[in-house]
Formats: structure tokens, C-alpha cells, sequence
């Protein structure tokens, strides 16, 4: 088990807006942890031993780092934009590591056949070329002019089209995702996965969301959200091994792989292994 | 009718399952269950003070007991789905009822446990789980020595609209179902019945549609 | 029987538990495989695991005479080759891509998986057959005292009027297959499967560890 190089990262670790006296009794990266608000109301996290851990309160989650972070937490600009609904869709505990639940988020090949008739359907099964690049300048993964023909791309939907996507991943267990706003062409709507490594073999998930919808119930926008995860749990908790392999000849990849790729590769260069499985173990 | 549902809720979906099987439209009223503890607020209470979902609400009348809406929506729009006039289908109907609500106790538990982080003895919610699935094993084994292929009779009826979804996700709880060919089997007949719907952690299966053909660039 | 399962055969399931056009996990040794039937009947054993991206192929859909991986749909002939992967639908898979796949032997209602190559054929069932299989969480030393019989050297056990044909899955982990005469009428078959109900039971108590009641 190697955490040098992500002890040092934020990762999240509970809903602002479920912040309170009592605190939430979790882990991170096999310590057991408590977040829960002080006598002030100010969210505080306490590590194993009774040392306090940064904090940071952005994009509806509490964050925290067992380490030092070098970094301020990465950006997203959409966060702070008017008119959009930020929506907190709740954990959901999967029992795999919290790189494969990153590596299955970054993935669209898979929606004809888990996500069937929401986000895919056969026979569209094609994944056109689309660019992948690491942007050196911001240390980002990056995959865009991504498109996929969906029958229901978002709750707001009421036909089948074709979705443009562009992924970000910004740090080794979150991603970003910019979909085609249906209500709002000129706009992307913002998807995210947050995973809390509690260990390497699972994770506790947080999705969440900041989009243009005046239409749908906030409610609606969740159940939307929850039922994507959900088919997906069931694949995660059943991947061979449950460890990320970031060496290749474990797992054979196409060119519909290449975010998959360049996200191991970029794991691999930083020495982000906590939750991976290298051949030399 | 409306139906206060929530869309990872194996009773709420008993529902909208058997709805779908039999042709009846249902007004969705999604309830904030998770993580917004919708189920327990005033309004909810108002309607089912042991603030379980789901709900159904038609005219004046208001059911709790997926159990008990099931046999309502059968009894109005497809009676064949209840126990015909034989003693003992009647009873066996009975019988997986009760049982179904031991699989919410055991599997539904350990479920919420495993993905909701809800409280619970695991390791006993797993346990008691594996004891209700060699039940359910054996009773179908029996069944089908018998020569029918459903809990209470040769067709399917709200008896195992009752039990199939907490099986079916059993695994969600991280109770596996390799060690139950016979529930397999049954689980495969009711997910190839006409109109059958599925919920998140119960995937298409793809082979009742062909292959299609498809060409490059065709997508 | 099961110390060396090396060109040896084992009893992974009962012929009636797979219908055509389905696919069941199993176990031969201590590894997972994907059990699967064609369209049109034949049975075929490989690794549960699609080397795409690590997925259980059990988890997985026949469709005619492949089997497909529920997460990409990547398909499989019997022999382990891949036939389709349906994001490039313009690409001939290379041969490299496949799945290790194992012999498999369908006699008497029982189908059987081997790795490596068995110089001898599965033994036969001498009139009888098979009922439903079952997990007993115990191990064979626990099975034989429930039964009050020893295991030949085939892994059948006789007890009374029903015969168990048994295979370690895992440590403490056994499969038994129930058989009964095959003149045995309904009511017949029904005891017997009460009978095995019975001694899953008392082996598992002999275990240690029964299932909570």
C-alpha cells in the first residue's frame, strides 16, 4: 500500500448540509475520522488519534486531507455561476476501489448495456474518435469531443440525441463532467463524482451536480442521478480484481478507452496507487 | 392512483412492477427518502405514521403495506394475479406474503446498510437473509417438482411480485444468489414476462431483444 | 477426490438449472467460472472474467451462440475467442483477445468442467438422477458424518435412499448435487429434497457454523 503521493490530496467526506453537533463517523484511507460541526457551527474534522484535519467547505461537501495539501482545492468555475441548481445527490457505498468507481464515471461505452434506454441503446454502440490529453498547465486529465447518441440524457430530455461530453479529472479519486444542457444549449451542465477512499477496496460516493433546470423537482433531479449510480454499483462490485491494475496486460483497452488510459497513465506518473493494483506487488 | 415511491425502493418498485405487469397507470410521487429523510417528514407522517414508503393514495382511500397494494391493484384490474379458489394456493399466497416481509427485514436491511450507510447489524441482516433465500430455494425446488414454476401456482401471481425484488438485489447487501439455481430460474421466468420493468441494480436482459446489426458510423 | 483437480472432472451443476440461452457462475478448484449454454444447447466454461475491464462474464447474456459481458457487451465464442465489441463495431477483434475457457462434459443431467485435458470420462450415475444441487457450508469430513457414509473415490456419497455427489468450492464451502432413483415419483423426490435440507443441517452444525435461524 503506497499513500505518499495521495495522503496530500482534499478528499470528500460528508454533506455540508447534513453538518452537525453529533458528526458523521467515517474513515479515510483506512483512518477513522469524524466530521461534525464545533460549538461555533464551523465544520471540524478529527483524525484517528484526536489531531485536527483541514478543512475546506466547497461544492456542497465537506473536504479534508490526512496529509499536508500542497494544493488548494481544484477549481470549478460553474459552481459560482448564477442560475444554476446546485444539487447534493447523497453517498452511496461501493464495495471497489475508488479509482475503478473514477475509471467507470469516465467511461461511455457502457450505457447501451447498464444504463439501457437512459444514457444508451443498442444498436447505437458506436464511440466516435474523441481528443484525450493530460493539460500540463493545470496537471488535469482531459477528454473532449465526446459524443454518444442517448435515448434520455438528462432529466430534462424528452427524446433522443446526440450528448457532447468533455471529462475532467482533476484529482485522483474526483472527476468532472460537462454534458450538453438540454434547456440551455449555449451551456454545459456540470456532473461530478467526489469519491472518499475509506479504504482501497472501497468507497463511500458522492455525486454531485450543478446544472440548468428550471423544470424538473429537485427530488426528480436526484432520483435521475442515483438511478445512473445504481446500475453502475452493480458492475463496480463485480470487476476482477477489485484493485484498479495500472499496469498493462491485466485489462486489454480499445480506442473507445483512451480517457481510461491517459487517467492510469496520469496515475501512474504521480504515483497515485492508493487503491491500485501494480504487478510488481 | 398516486404513488408515493422511491426509485431505489425494492416496495415502492413491488409497485410500480406489478402496475406495469398488469396494465395500470400510477401517478409517481417521488419521495426524497435518501438523502433527504423525506419519509419522515409532517406530510408523510400525515399520511402512513410508521413513515415507511411507499404510499398509495386512490380517491379517499390510502394504503401503506406494499404487500396490501399489490393485492389492491390486482383485485381491480387482474384478478388472475390473486390466489385462485384452491385451499391451498389461496394459503400459499398467504404464506409468501408474510414471508416477503422477512426478506425487508433481512436482505432490505442489509442493503440500506451496505449502500445507505443506514444502521444495522450486518453480519446477523446477512445471515438472516441467507436463511430466508434456502427457504425461498427450497420452497421453489418444491414447487417445481411439482410442476410449477411460481410460488403459489403454474403462473405467476402478486406472491412473487411480493418477493422478487429484495432477491433480486440481494446482492446490493453483499449477499450473493450463485448458491440458488432454483431462484435463478424463477427470477429469469418473472424478468421475461411481458411488460416486466426494471429498477437500478436489476439490468436488462439483452438476450430477449437480437443482436443487432450494425454498421460503422451507422451510430 | 478433490485434492488434484487437474485433469480430473467436477460437477459444477445439474443440466435442468441452465436452459438454453442463460449463463450461471460456478466453481471448479478454487476459481470463479461463467457456465453458459447456447441457443442451440451446447454448454461451454470460461474464466468469469472479461478481459476488457475485469467485469464477471456470469453477470453477463447469451445471445445464439456467444456470450456477451454485461458492461461493454463484448462477445465470446465457445472456444474463448472474441467475436464483437460493439464500441467499434467496424473491428475484427484480433485473436489475442480471449478468454481462457475449460472442457466441459454433459452426462446423465450433470454437467461437468475440467482443466486441463481428463484422460477418463465422468462417471456415470448407475440409474440415477439428479434432483438439485445445494451449498453446504461445511466440509466433506462433516457431510460424510451427516450422511453416515464415506465418499468414494468419485465423490459419491450413499445415504439412505438418495445419493450426494459432492465438490469443494471453497475451504468450508461444499456443492452437493442430490439424486434419487429415477423411478422416483413427485412425492418421493419432494422428501428427498427435505432429506438433504436435513442433513445441510446437521453438517453445518457438525461445522460449527449453521446458517441463523
Amino acid at each position: 500500500m503506497t499513500m505518499q503521493a495521495m495522503i496530500d490530496e482534499w478528499y470528500p467526506v460528508g454533506l455540508i448540509s447534513q453538518l452537525d453537533a453529533g458528526g458523521r463517523r467515517t474513515a479515510l484511507m483506512g483512518e477513522p475520522i469524524l466530521v461534525a460541526s464545533d460549538i461555533d457551527g464551523k465544520a471540524k474534522v478529527t483524525g484517528g488519534n484526536g489531531r485536527i484535519l483541514p478543512v475546506r467547505l466547497r461544492y456542497g461537501h465537506v473536504w479534508s486531507s490526512l496529509g499536508d495539501p500542497k494544493n488548494e482545492l481544484f477549481p470549478i468555475p460553474e459552481a459560482d455561476q448564477p442560475g444554476r441548481r446546485f444539487v447534493d445527490v447523497g453517498v452511496v457505498r461501493v464495495r471497489c476501489s475508488p479509482l475503478r468507481a473514477v475509471e467507470n464515471f469516465l467511461d461511455i461505452a457502457h450505457f447501451p448495456f447498464v444504463h439501457t434506454d437512459i444514457l444508451g441503446a443498442e444498436p447505437h454502440t458506436e464511440v466516435q474518435n474523441y481528443k484525450v490529453e493530460i493539460r500540463e498547465d493545470v496537471d488535469e486529465v482531459w477528454a473532449t469531443q465526446v459524443k454518444f447518441y442517448q435515448p434520455q440524457a438528462a432529466k430534462s430530455a424528452s427524446g433522443g440525441i446526440t450528448t457532447e461530453y468533455m471529462y475532467r479529472v482533476p484529482a485522483p479519486t474526483c472527476s468532472v463532467l460537462y454534458k450538453t444542457c438540454p434547456p440551455r444549449p449555449s451551456e454545459w451542465d456540470v456532473i461530478t463524482l467526489f469519491v472518499q477512499p475509506l479504504a482501497e477496496d472501497i468507497c463511500d460516493v458522492w455525486p454531485w451536480m450543478a446544472l440548468f433546470d428550471d423544470e424538473t423537482s429537485l427530488t426528480d433531479l436526484i432520483h435521475f442521478q442515483q438511478t445512473i449510480f445504481l446500475q453502475d454499483r452493480s458492475i463496480l462490485e463485480n470487476q476482477i480484481p477489485r484493485l484498479l491494475p495500472l499496469d498493462p496486460g491485466m485489462e486489454i483497452p480499445t480506442r473507445a478507452d483512451l480517457t481510461s488510459i491517459a487517467y492510469r497513465r496520469w496515475l501512474k506518473r504521480h504515483n497515485y496507487t492508493y487503491g491500485a493494483q501494480l504487478v510488481a506487488q | 392512483m398516486k404513488l408515493y415511491d422511491y426509485i431505489l425502493s425494492p416496495s415502492g418498485y413491488k409497485v410500480r412492477l406489478m402496475a406495469a405487469l398488469i396494465g395500470v397507470k400510477l401517478e409517481l410521487r417521488p419521495v426524497d427518502f435518501h438523502p433527504g429523510l423525506e419519509h419522515r417528514s409532517p406530510e408523510l407522517l400525515s399520511l402512513n405514521p410508521a413513515g415507511s414508503i411507499p404510499i398509495l393514495e386512490d380517491g379517499d382511500l390510502i394504503l401503506t403495506e406494499s404487500s396490501a397494494i399489490l393485492v389492491y391493484l390486482a383485485a381491480k384490474a387482474a384478478p388472475k394475479w390473486l390466489a385462485g379458489e384452491k385451499p391451498e394456493e389461496a394459503a400459499r399466497v398467504q404464506q409468501w406474503l408474510s414471508f416477503s416481509g422477512r426478506l425487508t427485514a433481512s436482505l432490505g436491511a442489509a442493503r440500506l446498510h451496505e449502500m445507505l450507510l443506514r444502521p444495522g447489524d450486518i453480519a446477523a441482516l446477512q445471515a438472516q437473509g441467507m436463511a430466508a433465500l434456502r427457504e425461498l430455494e427450497a420452497g421453489l425446488v418444491e414447487q417445481r417438482l411439482r410442476g410449477m414454476r411460481f410460488l403459489a401456482a403454474d403462473r405467476p401471481t402478486v406472491a412473487d411480485i411480493a418477493c422478487f425484488p429484495y432477491v433480486a438485489l440481494a446482492p446490493d447487501g453483499g449477499v450473493l444468489l450463485d448458491a440458488y439455481p432454483t431462484i435463478r430460474l424463477w427470477s429469469r421466468a418473472l424478468r421475461s414476462l411481458d411488460g416486466f420493468i426494471e429498477m437500478p441494480g436489476i439490468h436488462r436482459l439483452h438476450e430477449l431483444k437480437p443482436e443487432p446489426q450494425i454498421e460503422p458510423g451507422e451510430a | 477426490m478433490l485434492a488434484d483437480t487437474t485433469g480430473s472432472w467436477t460437477p459444477v451443476a445439474l443440466s435442468a438449472d441452465l436452459p438454453a440461452g442463460t449463463v450461471n457462475p460456478a466453481r471448479i478448484a478454487t476459481e470463479s467460472i461463467a457456465l453458459w449454454r447456447s441457443d442451440s444447447g451446447r454448454v461451454a466454461a470460461s474464466a468469469d472474467r472479461c478481459p476488457h475491464r475485469g467485469m464477471r462474464l456470469s453477470h453477463g447474456f447469451v445471445r445464439g451462440e456467444a456470450i456477451s459481458c454485461i458492461y461493454h457487451g463484448w462477445s465470446y465464442a465457445q472456444a474463448g475467442n472474441c467475436l464483437r465489441i460493439p464500441a467499434h463495431p467496424g473491428l475484427v477483434p484480433p485473436e489475442t483477445i480471449r478468454v481462457v475457457t475449460h472442457a466441459v462434459e454433459e452426462a446423465d443431467g450433470v454437467i461437468w468442467v475440467a482443466f486441463g485435458t481428463p484422460a477418463s470420462i465422468p462417471p456415470k450415475l448407475d440409474g440415477f438422477v439428479p434432483l438439485r444441487s445445494l451449498t453446504i457450508l461445511a466440509m466433506t469430513a462433516q457431510i460424510e458424518a451427516a450422511a453416515g457414509a464415506v465418499a468414494n473415490s468419485e465423490g459419491l456419497i450413499e445415504s439412505g435412499t438418495i445419493r450426494l455427489l459432492l465438490s469443494t468450492q471453497h475451504e468450508g464451502e461444499t456443492l452437493v448435487h442430490v439424486l434419487v432413483k429415477d423411478d422416483a415419483d413427485v412425492a418421493t423426490r419432494i422428501t428427498a429434497s427435505r432429506t438433504a435440507e436435513n442433513l445441510r443441517r446437521t453438517a453445518e452444525d457438525l461445522q460449527g457454523k449453521g446458517s441463523v435461524q
